[in-house]
């Protein structure tokens, strides 16, 4: 059983919000909705970095254990996935993410909460797949066409990696050796390299 | 001539010197990745080697609460890569509020029925009189029942948003208890601003009831309402427990409200963790006024014969106030207000 997992690579992500633009053309989000973000650390000082975010499908999801209503599910594959038929809009799911992945169209009065909608890892939801009521409620099923999500397949550094848990940390493992091996093939210490102890958060915030 | 000669012989050196310039330019920064494409990963250095994005992730996430970025997807918080207080609130949620709520409830209903088992309902010792005495207006009266279904809407639909998953899933199905959590979701919305409304009219009205008279109060919580055996504490015309009860439903409702329209606005921009705080003080605010809203319910239905009848048909027999509201009945005798009914009054007393 695989376990589908997303990781960006601080390292190559350059901030180009081509995941972000994937995800709303390739899933058609309600307006106001943004499944994918992208997050900018330390902008503009050393030590910039940025961060493609969104669902992380987590083994353990906060989402699914506190959800009134146990709307949420967990494919063969490891997709934390959501019926919208069952969901209420409660919110609560959107406090207990710790990555804020959980939007909700504000279509009511006060901007009461719609239908929650989050990444899907471009699988689609309960329904059946690749239906027209597939698409419209939670985007397209890319999974189910033996594809990835389309904004990992978008990123133009090959940043954000999406795929097989295994597959994404022997690729990211990888890279990390290679870049420390160049590093140290030039002679130059690990951590003045922007590896360890310069990636940290102190100086100036930016908020 | 010498010009063309040292054209012709400087030129090309100068141009193949110059490109060599450029392919070392291009090759140089490549050179590690050669090199390490050529290593083998898994040397030795693999083990030590720090892994940058985890140390990211944990530097971010060392400056908890703290608007940690930006992002060019506008909206609140899109700027925060990780927010560890969602974890505090699921834990509080899941482990505290749902299993301590349960045994709130289920310790006051059971201590009820314990008491109701070994004291029996508390009777009019001296009997029924059949002297009204009348106690509650039409006014006061519909205030009450109109607080009572807005609350107990509120209250139940609460508790159903709160135990539903674990109770009600099992029985109805997930399908089945989508209907009573979407419905209970909208009565919910929709009976918390008509609370806002209820609460301030019967606060206004019960008021100078629930004012505290210190002494007399204090002697009727200090014999504990005169329930647990002793002689019966003397009361105006509410006693110190319905005062407790006026404000624990005023104060908890002020907490229920402002804890609420937290909830019930995110537009106002506020972040997660206010949503969270929120969401907890509702949670405990409501807990304890349910649990004491049980105590009332008791008293004023099976546990004491001759409450219930002030509140639905206005009046009270003269016994029952002599025994419960000892202050509050003689002032209603030196008013001579016992046995002259007004006509309103007498309307009010027929049965309905």
């Amino acid at each position: 059983m695989a376990a589908m997992k997303f990781y960006c690579d601080a390292e190559r992500c350059i901030e180009c919000n081509g995941c972000v633009t994937a995800c709303k053309n390739v899933n058609e989000v309600p307006w106001g909705v943004n499944r994918r973000r992208v997050v900018t650390i330390k902008d503009g000082e050393p030590g910039e970095r940025s961060l493609s975010v969104a669902c992380m499908h987590c083994a353990d999801a906060p989402c699914a254990a506190v959800c009134p209503v146990d709307c949420f599910y967990t494919t063969d594959d490891g997709i934390v996935l959501h019926d919208k038929d069952i969901c209420i809009g409660c919110g609560y799911c959107f406090y207990a993410c710790p990555f804020g992945a959980p939007q909700f169209p504000t279509d009511g009065a006060f901007s009461s909460r719609g239908k929650m909608d989050k990444c899907t890892f471009c699988a689609g939801g309960p329904l059946e797949d690749n239906s027209s009521e597939e698409f419209r409620k939670y985007g397209s099923n890319r999974i189910a066409e033996g594809k990835l999500p389309a904004c990992a397949e978008m990123c133009a550094t090959k940043a954000l990696l999406a795929g097989d848990a295994d597959m994404v940390s022997e690729i990211y493992r990888k890279r990390v050796v290679n870049r420390a091996q160049a590093a140290l093939g030039k002679g130059a210490q690990l951590r003045y390299r922007n590896f360890g102890s310069k990636v940290d958060m102190k100086g100036k915030a930016t908020n | 001539m010498t010009m063309s000669t040292t054209k012709s012989s400087h030129g090309p050196l100068m141009l193949k010197g110059m490109l060599a310039t450029v392919l070392l330019v291009l090759i140089l920064p490549l050179m590690p990745y050669v090199f390490a494409v050529n290593t083998d990963v898994s040397s030795s250095v693999a083990g030590s080697v720090p892994n940058p994005g985890a140390d990211l992730w944990r530097a971010v996430r060392a400056r908890d609460g703290v608007v940690a970025g930006s992002s060019q997807v506008k909206g609140v918080e899109t700027g925060v890569l990780i927010d560890p207080a969602g974890k505090a609130w699921l834990e509080f949620r899941k482990e505290k509020l749902i299993p301590y709520s349960a045994y709130v409830f289920a310790g006051v209903a059971s201590a009820l029925l314990l008491y109701f088992l070994l004291h029996g309902r508390i009777r009019i010792k001296a009997g029924r009189s059949g002297v009204l005495v009348p106690r509650y207006s039409r006014y006061e009266r519909w205030v009450h029942w109109i607080m009572v279904v807005v609350f107990m809407t509120l209250a139940l639909t609460g508790v159903i948003l709160l135990y539903g998953r674990f109770v009600l899933i099992p029985l109805l199905g997930p399908e089945g208890f989508h209907m009573t959590a979407q419905i209970s979701k909208w009565l919910h919305d929709i009976m918390g601003p008509i609370f806002i409304i209820s609460l301030i009219v019967m606060a206004f009205t019960f008021f100078r009831e629930a004012i505290c008279r210190c002494k007399v109060d204090m002697i009727w919580f200090l014999r504990a309402g005169g329930y647990l055996g002793g002689k019966h504490p003397s009361s105006g015309k509410i006693n110190a427990g319905q005062k407790a009860w006026y404000w624990a439903v005023v104060l908890g409702g002020i907490v229920l409200i402002g804890s609420g329209l937290v909830m019930y606005f995110p537009n106002f921009q506020q972040g997660r963790e206010i949503m969270q705080n929120a969401n907890m003080i509702h949670g405990l605010a409501a807990v304890f006024v349910i649990a004491f809203m049980f105590i009332h319910i008791y008293l004023a239905s099976v546990g004491m014969e001759g409450s219930l009848e002030c509140m639905t048909s206005g009046n009270c027999d003269e016994n029952w106030a002599i025994e419960q509201h000892d202050l509050w009945y003689e002032e209603m005798k030196e008013e001579g207000r016992i046995g002259a009914q007004s006509s309103t009054e007498k309307q009010a007393q027929l049965p309905d």
